[in-house]
């Protein structure tokens, strides 16, 4: 049966959709993040009420909590790839869509159509959550300023989802690339910017973090949102080419 | 006995615990010779304060190597073949041959313990090595108890480990929960902001059995005793649940 590219585009979209919208884990995982993003904004709120506030905070308590909460991105990623690989599904996969570049590429079309929406409301509830806490306590908040914040916030998410996603892809094991993952966002990384101060900037996460963090006149941002956008940018498309090469050259 | 040396056998056969030898090991000495680096332009600059923590803080952050162990030792058992292999699970072979429960867990638990024992002491000597390679004559000495406290803190986060993924079933939430709990940005350190009971917490309790912290907050002895309860908690209820669950679920 033949049938035209763009109709194949939107059946083999349909049937990745399927595949991770049928994964309970993913739905675990983003019930358990948005849950645990509360709390945690419930505990940063607290503890940021005790101190002087104002428009600035607000922001930044209620996306405090963002580094935890890309942990549970992290998993999302992972699993929407590494899930192929437990049990033999990857083989029907390929035997259905036998076009490897092009099947990991719908594969992440179809991530990204469910993290941007889950990203933009789980980060969205913590800020508005942080807001109404502390609506006595501070000015008027600029809904541009905000909206621009959250965007950012969910891009970044996204990216480090994709970027997990590559990772897994080749590692095809959920257990090594949890760990490497997880090891090197919340306890390499940490350590760098420490350590290394003058390079940490342009490794996916601190440059990253540009993307949604208000400037603060306290610290010397060096990297611009825009920048700090290209930056991971760059890095996601060097793991996902690579991740891309390495499948299409491999035993399945 | 047997029955932990099929455990040793069964866990020396994961190809992922080579990876938390790996991290166990050598991490704790990477961190401390990078903090012993920043350390040393401090001693020269004169502006040191925290001598006595160097290298201490590798063994707190490298602990994610027995983690791994922890985790892997259980969630290894309930892996889902693939269908092409008849879709088992090795956890119902280990049972019909050790078809104690009890036995089962206890022998795991005991594989598990010693080896992050072995871990530990291999940890601390590289990174007592790294530590005297670099600081030179500014070395610290490192007290008996102190590593004691960390060879007891590396063994019962693995058996904490260990318990919780007897719970879930499944390593990716205690894997999650407990490496982030052991970075610098753990959720124990900004629960403790809110609430004096975090101190409770076993990893914050059981730093405090060798790191001198600033915000230090129990003796290393309570702290050690704390750590005790909650892995007797943890096991406690692994055990009532392992014990009444069906295998094939």
């Amino acid at each position: 049966m033949s049938v035209s590219s763009s109709k194949k585009l939107t059946y083999i979209l349909r049937a990745e959709l399927g595949k991770l919208v049928t994964l309970p884990l993913i739905w675990h995982t983003l019930i358990g993040a948005f849950i645990l993003n509360l709390v945690l904004a419930a505990a940063f709120t607290s503890a940021g009420l005790q101190e002087a506030s104002g428009m600035q905070s607000i922001l930044n308590i209620g996306l405090a909590s963002m580094g935890y909460l890309q942990a549970g991105f992290i998993i999302l990623g992972i699993l929407a790839t590494c899930s192929e690989y437990t049990g033999g599904q990857i083989r029907t996969t390929l035997t259905t869509i036998p076009w490897r570049g092009f099947q990991l590429c719908t594969k992440l079309l179809a991530l990204v159509m469910i993290t941007v929406p889950a990203a933009f409301i789980i980060a969205a509830s913590g800020v508005l959550y942080t807001f109404i806490m502390m609506r006595d306590t501070t000015v008027v908040i600029q809904i541009d300023t905000m909206l621009r914040t959250l965007l950012g916030a969910t891009g970044y998410l996204t990216l480090t989802t994709l970027l997990s996603t590559a990772i897994g892809a080749l590692l095809r094991r959920t257990t090594p690339a949890l760990v490497i993952l997880l090891g090197y966002y919340f306890i390499v990384s940490p350590l760098w910017r420490d350590y290394l101060p003058g390079i940490r900037n342009y490794f996916p996460d601190t440059a990253g973090y540009y993307m949604f963090m208000p400037t603060s006149s306290d610290e010397i941002n060096v990297l611009s949102p825009l920048q700090g956008t290209g930056i991971s940018m760059l890095w996601t498309m060097f793991f996902f080419t690579v991740a891309i090469v390495f499948y299409r050259r491999r035993d399945a | 006995m047997r029955a932990f040396n099929a455990e040793l056998s069964k866990l020396f056969s994961l190809p992922g615990i080579w990876l938390a030898f790996l991290i166990g090991a050598f991490a704790p000495a990477v961190i401390a010779a990078l903090d012993s680096i920043v350390e040393k332009e401090e001693i020269i600059a004169g502006v040191s304060t925290r001598l006595s923590e160097v290298g201490y803080i590798g063994l707190g952050l490298g602990v994610q190597g027995v983690i791994i162990l922890g985790v892997l030792a259980v969630s290894s058992e309930y892996l889902t073949e693939s269908s092409e292999t008849g879709g088992g699970q090795q956890i119902t072979t280990s049972l019909t041959v050790v078809p104690s429960r009890l036995h089962f867990l206890l022998a795991k638990a005991g594989a598990v313990a010693v080896i992050s024992i072995l871990l530990s002491i291999v940890a601390i000597i590289t990174t007592v090595s790294a530590t005297n390679l670099i600081l030179g004559q500014y070395v610290p000495a490192f007290e008996a108890s102190r590593l004691i406290g960390a060879v007891y803190y590396w063994t019962f986060t693995a058996l904490i480990a260990f318990g919780m993924t007897v719970i879930t079933k499944n390593g990716i939430i205690p894997l999650a929960v407990l490496i982030i709990n052991s970075s610098v940005v753990s959720f124990s350190v900004l629960l403790s902001k809110v609430t004096k009971l975090a101190f409770y917490l076993p990893d914050r309790a059981g730093l405090d059995m060798f790191m001198l912290m600033s915000d230090r907050f129990h003796t290393p002895f309570r702290g050690g005793l704390i750590m005790t309860v909650w892995v007797a908690v943890f096991f406690i209820v692994a055990i009532i649940i392992f014990h009444r669950r069906d295998v094939a679920v």
